[in-house]
């Protein structure tokens, strides 16, 4: 009888991403398992990535893909510091990504992307991209094992989708930070409900425009003190924190 | 002509006592370590090309030498375009500065295609002189390189981020981010000109009418809007080569 061999370079990981953009911020946040099939190769893999004192870039899919995604990225934007004296610009991350992504369009990396971040003109940013690089940008995106849960839920919640304003009232085109900070718990705690590849812990990265009012972030931090994490404050007051939470683990 | 050749003519980058930096072994290479000056000394002998940086933006302007009556002026090209954001002005020997410019317009596009965002202008003049030392010998299977130095010196002007700037290469590969800047044969009077009257206030306007006063003190014809080209770069409008009547309107100012 004939066989057929085929070598098969990708696996699908699991795990899912998920970013929401506010007027002033931008939140960016990943599960932490990494699966393979019906076995759970770690409950500690980090799918988000600080780039940036701005920009906050977020992978899924084909782990040993994204992680060496992350890294050339990573070395472009040195490259990048050492040429023009300046961080890249987060629009400019998001073309490079494009480029990057489009260069190996007959071999992919097997991955989602999801960006988050300020822009130069202070607002807060994600963009989107398919594992060849079309991208765009939004107001959220979840992308992943759970999209097909979480995304359905953004839609609802954040573009109010099915949702009729109360008379002589319109829909936020902004939610405010601790509003999109429970959208975005909620989110991941029922993916991990539902789904079984979602789960272990979650990171939370936040990205706060200079000059921005910390208060409401200030109530949010001092009860999750043991949680959370200052990694970035920038001369002109670009802030990156990261939550760290549990997920159930079953 | 270079037959006395001293101990330090021998070794690829030596420095001599006096912390001169010659290149080459061979015959062509020892002619090649002295040639970077004497091309720096070839600009003196090209046209008077100014440059005039106003917070309002960057003003170029160039004299074009009408050897002949028949010759069409309008022919001589020493103003080009890099970008929307970005000229260049040139001295010396101006077919070399096609070279760069060529370099320096891709290495442009390449930028806003990779990035999304206009090159900054000193990122742009530093590639323009990323390419001003390959020439010599190659070694063994390297790209041929070019045979001598470039014979030009350029003005490169631009808008960025960082506002209007204006940026001085030369043949060595330097390049330094002025004010104000004369090159060429008149550039000694010009540029102790330019000292005198810049300063910080300076409109378009006046960086036009400087320039063209400046050219008219080194020109030795009398100063037309045949033989003098002005163009600038603004934030709102980009590079624009000024128009035959919009440079009579100037002169008529001066």
């Amino acid at each position: 009888m004939a066989q057929t061999r085929s070598f098969n370079p990708y696996t699908e990981n699991g795990g899912t991403i998920l970013a929401i953009s506010g007027q002033d911020f931008s939140v960016i946040a990943g599960d932490t398992r990494q699966s393979e099939g019906y076995s759970i190769q770690t409950r500690y893999a980090p799918k988000v990535f600080r780039l940036t004192d701005r920009a906050v870039l977020a992978v899924n899919g084909f782990a040993a893909d994204g992680n060496m995604f992350v890294k050339k990225v990573k070395q472009r934007l040195e490259w990048y510091k050492h040429a023009h004296s300046k961080d890249m610009p987060l629009k400019a991350i998001a073309r490079l990504i494009q480029t990057m992504l489009y260069a190996k369009r007959f071999f992919p990396y097997y991955v989602y992307n999801i960006l988050g971040g300020i822009e130069e003109d202070g607002t807060g940013a994600v963009y989107s991209f398919d594992p060849v690089g079309s991208y765009e940008r939004e107001a959220c995106r979840a992308a992943g094992a759970a999209q097909s849960l979480v995304q359905p839920f953004l839609d609802n919640q954040i573009y109010f989708k099915n949702q009729v304003a109360a008379p002589g009232t319109t829909h936020p085109a902004h939610l405010p930070l601790p509003d999109v900070l429970s959208i975005v718990i909620d989110s991941f705690t029922s993916a991990t409900e539902r789904h079984i590849e979602v789960g272990d812990g979650l990171e939370v990265y936040i990205v706060l425009a200079k000059g921005r009012d910390l208060q409401d972030f200030e109530a949010i931090r001092a009860r999750n003190v043991h949680l959370t994490q200052e990694l970035t404050v920038t001369e002109d007051g670009e802030r990156i924190f990261v939550m760290r939470l549990d997920l159930k683990k079953d | 002509m270079f037959l006395t050749r001293s101990e330090y003519d021998r070794g690829v980058n030596t420095f001599s006592p006096e912390g001169r930096l010659f290149q080459g072994d061979s015959f062509i290479a020892f002619t090649n370590r002295v040639s970077v000056e004497y091309a720096i000394e070839a600009i003196k002998l090209g046209s008077t090309t100014v440059g005039i940086r106003t917070s309002a933006g960057v003003v170029l302007g160039v004299e074009q030498r009408v050897q002949s009556p028949l010759l069409e002026s309008s022919s001589i090209e020493k103003i080009m375009e890099i970008d929307r954001h970005l000229g260049c002005a040139m001295s010396g020997l101006t077919a070399d500065a096609r070279t760069m410019i060529d370099h320096a317009r891709v290495t442009s596009q390449n930028h806003a295609f990779t990035y999304d965002e206009k090159i900054k202008v000193e990122s742009v003049t530093q590639a323009v002189c990323d390419l001003a030392l390959r020439f010599g010998e190659s070694v063994h299977d390297e790209d041929a390189m070019m045979s001598r130095p470039f014979g030009v010196a350029l003005l490169i002007a631009g808008v960025d981020e960082k506002g209007p700037q204006l940026f001085h290469t030369d043949p060595s590969g330097t390049f330094t981010r002025y004010e104000a800047k004369a090159i060429g044969s008149g550039s000694e009077a010009a540029q102790s000109e330019l000292q005198d009257k810049w300063h910080s206030q300076l409109s378009l306007k006046d960086a036009q009418i400087i320039a063209l006063r400046v050219l008219k003190q080194v020109m030795e014809e009398k100063l037309d809007h045949h033989n003098v080209q002005i163009a600038q770069v603004t934030p709102a409008n980009g590079f624009e080569v000024l128009d035959q009547t919009q440079l009579k309107e100037i002169i008529d100012q001066m």
